[in-house]
């Protein structure tokens, strides 16, 4: 079936390129393709933006002004995409082009489902420009399968009037300072939950594992190792696992919450600090905006001074199934430079995957947002950037680690050796 | 000669199409995941349309995994069985309390207890993680107020026994609405004879519903014992929305979320398909074992 499948798909490259030498192919990587008549289909991830669906409008005229090619954009909902994709990916019905949550562009690469950009980018002089973690998170095997679109970072945001109220100055920069913080906040105002530390929460955790030196995993010899049960791995964990339990900076609740359950109970106002992304404030200014007025942000502390933190974000990725890669490509050019990407920035909230563009951003940013750029710039860290990272979120390794100890069934130590020991069955392919 | 083959073929022919539908719709999903779950078979495998075959390693790595034994089969079917008992004690004692009502009361009760009934189970499990939720729900809001506990100090869906009592409930009321109609349209049919019959040998209420309405309802009872088995058996979504459902509390498993997270978050299609092979093949014995039991009492 699948065989008869992939003749089938060959039969009709075979056709296609065929035609495509009939009329001349003009198909340069720099140069503008002739789209008249053909239509690229793209998805894009839903809930990122609200202002989307105009801003596509702007989109699809440009590029059919440009290339004479209609665009048919598909909003796809962050939940259920990765199933949509392998779904998609089985059956070859794949879109020609599609936004990719930035830890799966090495696990469709390693599947053979993207196609290689790096000859394109290199091409079109783009190169030097990628943001260096988004550009990393985007290679698999040395070669680029994600043109970096936006990223995005964790941070903490904290509640000015809580924080005023405790008399804490000037917000925790290290460990012991947040600790100090923490007891502040209860001492003065016992019905506020000081730092709740969510237990289905990754990207909470991570923070914590590199701020006192540890790292999630390392490779030697193309080989990944878990490096969750190292000594100073472990003695992140214990110090955020014991905020929440020895010092009750947390709730029992927030053993099951996730980053966004975190975000709402912060919302609320009575929570004196959240890990947070930096598109969040803008949330919170459409959701709350009385507690968004008093809100400040500050870099993650780490054990001495500011700890790595996760950089998130999206690629733009051209799959193997596009008819046309030339037009999808320019596609990804138009949606990744100039005008169209300093648009989207603005509007998303999010931070360009281009250092110019992130550059011209930062400029005219918020207070909060400078915060997140100093985090991304130089706190800024990629998960181990590995197919198999897929499968260690998948199984929820971390969130499991935290829930074990928040829930008291384990402690930091157990919990971290468990953890590794599944990480590396993950990476070993169990 | 002719005509008694055309005798043995004529069935055949009138059934063939719901056959040929069924082949379709069944066979072929059932083939193809009996077929995956023979193989070693990720993304890769997927998109590149290649087999990879590993004979029965995949079973043997189930079957082998003490998490198996420990954790999820004694999830599954102890969960199962506490939600059959509880839905089908739950709609009988409802079906009971609504045949003794004047009709139009009747109606207007069945029609209320259908509401739970049409209840999404996703929609359904929302509210009741609501009601559980450990800052705001209103059980820790209730109980403190009562004074059992400290409002908000409690996470119940940490604890594997307070987790599955939550999704019991859940199940139990989303699911007692059929068993209640189903069996109240059964009740309706009873001959009232049959119990006047009983009054006038002297029976109580308890001997008359274990000696007349019982044996009468017999096959009923089988059907919506059965039906309920299949569905508290393969029961996901109830357990997956759950806070630590989907993944980060590896003691509140079943057999369907193992499969799930198996495949589809980790990408191992072929053992997350062994996974769903065994668990259909324990539903078509529980079946079997049912029915075996109703046909056989029917004969004699």
């Amino acid at each position: 079936m699948r065989k008869s499948m992939a003749g089938m798909a060959a039969g009709i490259l075979v056709v296609s390129l065929a035609s495509c030498g009939d009329a001349g192919g003009s198909g340069g990587s720099g140069g503008s393709t002739d789209g008249g008549g053909k239509k690229l289909t793209v998805w894009i991830m839903e809930g990122t933006n609200p202002d989307a669906s105009a801003y596509f409008e702007t989109v699809t005229s440009t590029f059919k002004a440009k290339t004479g090619a209609d665009l048919d954009v598909q909003m796809v909902p962050w939940s259920g995409a990765k199933d949509k994709f392998t779904t998609a990916i089985a059956g070859g019905t794949t879109p020609d082009v599609a936004e990719v949550g930035a830890t799966w562009t090495p696990e469709f690469a390693e599947a053979g489902a993207i196609a290689d950009l790096g000859d394109k980018v290199s091409a079109a002089g783009l190169d030097s420009d990628l943001v260096g973690s988004l550009k990393e998170a985007g290679t698999y095997d040395g070669r680029l399968y994600g043109m970096p679109w936006y990223a995005g970072v964790r941070s903490m945001l904290y509640n000015k009037d809580v924080f005023a109220k405790a008399g804490i100055t000037t917000p925790p920069k290290t460990w012991a300072e947040l600790t100090t913080a923490v007891e502040k906040i209860k001492k003065t105002q016992p019905k506020v939950t000081p730092f709740p530390v969510p237990g289905s929460s990754e990207f909470t955790a991570t923070p914590f594992v590199w701020g006192g030196g540890g790292e999630l995993a390392t490779q030697s010899g193309g080989r990944w190792k878990s490096g969750l049960a190292d000594p100073k791995a472990v003695e992140g964990i214990t110090f955020l696992t014991d905020l929440a339990l020895e010092h009750g900076s947390s709730t029992p609740a927030a053993a099951t919450w996730t980053e966004k359950d975190a975000l709402t109970a912060y919302a609320k106002g009575d929570v004196g600090m959240v890990v947070a992304g930096s598109w969040t404030p803008a949330t919170l200014a459409q959701d709350a905006p009385e507690v968004a007025k008093k809100t400040g942000a500050f870099v993650m502390p780490g054990k001495s001074g500011m700890a790595p933190s996760a950089v998130g974000g999206s690629h733009l990725s051209v799959f193997e199934t596009a008819k046309d890669k030339d037009l999808a490509w320019q596609f990804v050019q138009l949606m990744t430079t100039g005008d169209l990407a300093k648009k989207w920035g603005e509007e998303s909230n999010y931070f360009s995957g281009q250092k110019s563009a992130l550059d011209a951003q930062l400029a005219s940013a918020s207070d909060a947002q400078k915060v997140f750029a100093t985090q991304m710039t130089q706190g800024g860290r990629t998960v181990p950037v590995t197919p198999q990272w897929g499968k260690v979120q998948g199984k929820k390794v971390i969130p499991t680690m935290m829930q074990s100890v928040l829930s008291s069934k384990a402690d930091a130590k157990t919990a971290t050796d468990q953890a590794a020991k599944d990480m590396d069955a993950a990476f070993a392919g169990n | 000669m002719g005509s008694h083959r055309m005798r043995t073929l004529r069935p055949w022919l009138l059934l063939a199409p719901t056959l040929a539908l069924m082949a379709v719709l069944l066979a072929w999903p059932l083939g193809r995941v009996v077929w995956l779950s023979l193989q070693n078979y990720g993304l890769r495998e997927l998109n590149r349309g290649t087999t990879n075959f590993v004979g029965f390693d995949n079973y043997v790595s189930v079957l082998t995994q003490p998490y198996l034994w420990t954790i999820v089969l004694p999830n599954t079917i102890g969960f199962a069985v506490v939600t059959v008992v509880g839905t089908v004690a739950l709609g009988t004692l409802v079906a009971l309390f609504l045949a003794t009502l004047p009709v139009a009361w009747r109606y207007l009760a069945s029609s209320a207890v259908m509401v739970a009934w049409a209840v999404p189970a996703i929609t359904g499990t929302y509210v009741w993680v609501f009601l559980f939720d450990a800052a705001d729900g209103l059980v820790t809001h209730a109980l403190g107020g009562l004074g059992v506990i400290e409002t908000g100090s409690v996470n119940w869906f940490l604890e594997r026994w307070s987790f599955f009592g939550i999704a019991a409930l859940n199940v139990v009321h989303h699911g007692f609405p059929f068993v209640a109609v189903t069996v109240l349209a059964g009740l309706l049919t009873v001959p009232t004879e049959l119990y006047e019959a009983a009054v006038i040998d002297g029976a109580g209420a308890w001997r008359r519903f274990w000696s007349v309405t019982v044996p009468v309802l017999k096959p009923i009872f089988a059907v919506v014992t059965i039906l309920s088995t299949i569905w508290d058996f393969k029961v996901f979504a109830q357990i997956f929305l759950m806070p630590g459902g989907s993944g980060t509390n590896r003691e509140v498993f079943n057999l369907g979320v193992w499969s799930y997270i198996q495949s589809f978050a980790q990408g191992r299609y072929g053992l997350g398909a062994a996974i769903a092979v065994l668990l259909t093949l324990l539903l078509l014995g529980i079946t079997v074992v049912y029915l075996r039991t109703l046909f056989v009492e029917e004969d004699l």
